[in-house]
């Protein structure tokens, strides 16, 4: 209490600042965790550790997106666990899913470690609490799980600000590990460390004297963070579950920013733009009447920004698509021929997603049918009537079908060659070769890049 | 190990060590030629020419040279013969056939007459008699050393050597199997052929694997014969075109109940072919095409299997009799004519842009819609294509909203271009996205 109180005191006093970092950092440290947990592959578990940021009373975490990969389902990350910095100690935690809208996954805390966590939403000073260029600004590094975890400083002042499309500030260097809070001099929080840009380089070595581009990115610290007002207001869309669902889809494929001389050339003054590749079939684009080549120019009647670098629009579409819920409606201006069309689009609940679909695995065959989802659909360009088998999610590496050929990601069409038209006809066909042990070999039709192939499994 | 293309020039003038050298034999070399070819390249945004060598055979005494599809293209604009006797003499282009490796050059006869200079043709022997370990002879300039002859043995006479990419990036070896033989083929021994000891040419040397020792590949005698008479007579080969990828049946006749040494397996079926529209399906059984059974059991069994159907006439309906699962059934086929993925290709100077013509063939491989639009293949830096963004890759849909439905919209748009410079709106896909890029003078 005092030291806040001193806080509020000496909040514009610069030259006395310094003395009061050893508390300030004392108090935020709390609000940082290590999360360790294990991804259960068919064949391993593997290890990872990510950093987060708690984020209310009830030991919510937030985690960056690249804390988990989206392709392995909620049920193969398995024992959560939270440490404090400098602490061996652990509490178990829940995962409670990952956000469409801003990709952080969400866990929480067991209750034992609540009460020794504290908020970084205690540490939100004035509501226009904002960086600005120069500004010193500090957040803190995690070491390795050997080390405990121990925190350390980290500062800079902030040398850049940018909207790509969220208003994103650049440090001289890095100020936080990926994922944590960042803070100005007086202890308020502004932002929350992103993922670290790549930095360009070039390697001589004694083999190339010429030099090769490299580019290097720092994975445990970053220079860059999203200010505290692209934070704040998401802190409260926790998950409702593991899939994050609702999902809204407006169901357009491959937007592509148009780039400012062809935005001149189009006469699209001071804005940016953007064209949709792909109209999916049965989608609300679809529905809505938009037409694929379409050019976005408005959305809800506001005409989009103008971004630099311009493919930020993209991100801005797809965020603005991103926060609204099934059942709303899009009003979309795009430019077609030449001519504005107004648009008005329903979205809807997305199809089902590859991680929420069931699957099983084979251990004697060496291979995880997934059920054949939508989106399996859309990248192997095949129509909805002819969805259909199931898509190999896991290959075991020789494994008896991996030595056949067969490969993560080929759609099994049919097995023993009668074609397998559900999830259901193909892990009861699979199951019983792989309980009959008098089979010597079984035979797959698989689809990849659009070309078929006969597989011949060997089981003996 | 990726098979290597080799230039081979068999040249007179080196008797084989042998004590026996056979009046045919001093024949053949002296109907050994070194070919010299200017041709024209696209890439990079312009038109640019190049030189190269490779080796022939005159086989006719009307001087008709045969050599390889990757020496002599339609790209070549000037083309030089060296006779055996060192004289050089110009010739023509009369065909090529990439999916052979072959192709048939004509000497300028009224210039050697003018010249009084005269040369002696070749005569083949029958490739289909040769036996593995029979001694042969390839005649060849490899790395550059004129009048190379070496000695070997048919390794083995019905090799299967596909390649997708072979000759210059074009198909080549699905309707033909190939001689092996250890005689020394390197780069530099292309078109030349291989000949027996009583000098009867009964292969033209082709490839060989780079790194190994003494694995060369000929196109068999018999092949060539037919495929020249056939490029001398219509200055192309027309092959009929279904859509079926075969795969090597190998050991799968159990499990598919198949009675000894039939079938031949369907692994993939083009999209939008004329086997798809008559349902023929992956993983399905050929037992008999027009009633003739097929047995492609083995690799090499593939091609002659694939020139049965390739031989028929375009638009003739062919009977597949199928095996699918226990039923057997009859579909009819109608072939179309056989494209090759690569299309024409072309320079657009003022854009810096060279591009190749999207074919049918390249718009199934990659599953495009259809066969409109121009794939990059070079721009020129600097150049407005390249200031733009367009890269190697984009297939060019649509310029100034016309959609390019062939090289020759395109052309008059560049020529538009050329004459009155204007901002021009580019429209190109990318794997699958659009982007759209302004090309301005």
């Amino acid at each position: 209490m005092m030291s806040r109180f001193l806080f509020v005191l000496w909040a514009g006093a610069l030259s006395l600042r310094a003395a009061e970092l050893p508390e300030l950092w004392a108090e935020r440290v709390k609000c940082v965790v290590a999360v360790q947990f294990y991804v259960e592959t068919e064949i391993d578990r593997r290890d990872t550790v990510s950093y987060g940021t708690v984020i209310d009373n009830q030991g919510t975490i937030i985690l960056p997106s690249v804390a988990a990969n989206l392709r392995f389902a909620p049920d193969q990350l398995k024992d959560f666990k939270v440490f404090q910095p400098g602490d061996p100690a652990s509490e178990p935690a829940e995962y409670l899913g990952v956000d469409p809208l801003t990709g952080w996954h969400f866990v929480r805390a067991g209750e034992k470690m609540r009460a020794r966590l504290k908020p970084v939403t205690a540490f939100v000073g004035r509501a226009d609490a904002a960086p600005i260029v120069a500004e010193e600004v500090w957040g803190i590094g995690l070491r390795n799980k050997e080390e405990d975890f121990l925190p350390y400083l980290l500062s800079a002042r902030v040398s850049l600000l940018a909207e790509l499309p969220q208003r994103t500030a650049i440090a001289q260097q890095e100020i936080a590990a990926p994922g944590l809070p960042v803070f100005n001099r007086t202890g308020e929080f502004i932002g929350l460390a992103l993922s670290s840009f790549g930095q360009d380089f070039v390697q001589f070595s004694r083999n190339d004297r010429s030099g090769t581009p490299v580019m290097l990115v720092n994975v445990e610290e970053s220079s860059a963070f999203l200010v505290a007002s692209e934070v704040l207001p998401y802190l409260s869309r926790v998950p409702k579950n593991v899939f994050g669902r609702p999902l809204e889809w407006l169901g357009t494929y491959g937007l592509q920013p148009v780039d400012p001389e062809v935005a001149k050339f189009l006469k699209l003054e001071n804005q940016s733009a953007a064209v949709v590749s792909e109209i999916l079939e049965g989608s609300p684009a679809e529905k809505a009447g938009m037409k694929e080549r379409d050019i976005i120019v408005a959305i809800n009647g506001k005409t989009l920004p103008r971004f630099k670098p311009d493919r930020a629009v993209t991100i801005f579409i797809d965020r603005e698509i991103d926060r609204r819920v099934p059942g709303d409606q899009v009003a979309l201006t795009v430019l077609r021929d030449g001519q504005r069309v107004e648009l008005t689009v329903t979205l809807v609940d997305a199809p089902k997603l590859a991680r929420e679909v069931p699957r099983r695995y084979f251990e004697r065959l060496g291979l995880t049918a997934r059920e054949f989802v939508f989106s399996d659909a859309v990248v192997r360009r095949a129509k909805v009537a002819e969805q259909g088998g199931v898509i190999a999610h896991f290959v075991k590496p020789n494994g008896p079908a991996g030595t056949a050929g067969l490969q993560t990601d080929d759609w099994i069409k049919e097995i023993d060659g009668v074609e397998a038209k559900t999830f259901l006809e193909a892990v009861t066909r699979l199951a019983a070769i792989e309980s009959d042990m008098t089979r010597s070999e079984f035979v797959l039709l698989v689809s990849r890049g659009g070309e078929t192939s006969v597989l011949r499994v060997k089981l003996k | 190990m990726l098979p290597a293309l080799l230039v081979a020039l068999f040249a007179a003038g080196v008797a084989p060590a042998s004590a026996a050298m056979s009046r045919g034999f001093q024949r053949v070399l002296d109907a050994v030629v070194r070919i010299d070819v200017r041709e024209v390249a696209f890439e990079a945004g312009t038109k640019r020419f190049a030189s190269s060598i490779g080796s022939g055979v005159i086989f006719s005494a009307d001087g008709l040279v045969l050599t390889n599809a990757h020496v002599v293209s339609p790209r070549a604009v000037e083309i030089n013969v060296t006779l055996a006797n060192l004289e050089r003499v110009g010739a023509t282009f009369v065909g090529w056939d990439h999916w052979t490796d072959l192709a048939v050059l004509r000497l300028d006869l009224a210039e050697m007459k003018r010249r009084g200079l005269k040369f002696t043709f070749a005569e083949f022997g029958d490739s289909d008699k040769l036996y593995a370990g029979q001694t042969v002879f390839a005649v060849g300039t490899p790395f550059g050393l004129s009048r190379t002859v070496t000695r070997g043995i048919i390794s083995n006479n019905n090799r299967y050597f596909e390649d997708s990419h072979g000759v210059r990036g074009y198909e080549t070896g699905t309707f033909n199997t190939w001689l092996q033989t250890d005689a020394a083929i390197n780069p530099g021994n292309s078109g030349g052929p291989l000949v027996t000891e009583d000098g009867l040419v009964i292969g033209i040397n082709a490839r060989g694997y780079i790194g190994a020792d003494n694995l060369g590949f000929a196109i068999p005698g018999n092949i060539a014969k037919k495929i020249a008479a056939g490029l001398v007579r219509d200055g192309a080969i027309t092959r009929s075109y279904v859509g079926l990828m075969p795969g090597a049946l190998q050991d799968l006749e159990n499990f598919y109940a198949l009675s000894t040494n039939t079938g031949l397996l369907i692994n993939s079926v083009d999209v939008g072919s004329p086997a798809a529209k008559a349902g023929l399906r992956g993983g399905d059984i050929v037992l008999a095409i027009d009633g003739q059974k097929v047995d492609g059991r083995f690799p090499e069994q593939l091609p002659p299997i694939q020139n049965l159907i390739a031989s028929r006439p375009v638009g003739a309906k062919l009977t597949f009799n199928l095996k699918r699962g226990a039923e057997s059934r009859d579909l009819v086929v109608t072939t179309e004519k056989l494209e090759s993925r690569v299309g024409e290709e072309w320079a657009f100077e003022k854009w810096g842009l060279s591009v190749r013509k999207v074919s049918r063939t390249y718009a199934r491989e990659n599953q495009l819609t259809d066969d409109t639009g121009l794939l990059v293949i070079g721009v020129q830096a600097g150049f407005p294509a390249d200031m733009a963004g367009l890269s190697r890759g984009d297939v060019i849909v649509k310029i100034n909203q016309q959609p390019i439905i062939n090289l020759e919209v395109a052309k008059k748009l560049h020529a538009e271009f050329e004459a009155k410079p204007e901002a021009t709106l580019v429209e190109a896909r990318r794997n699958r996205s659009v982007s759209l890029y302004v090309l301005k003078p």
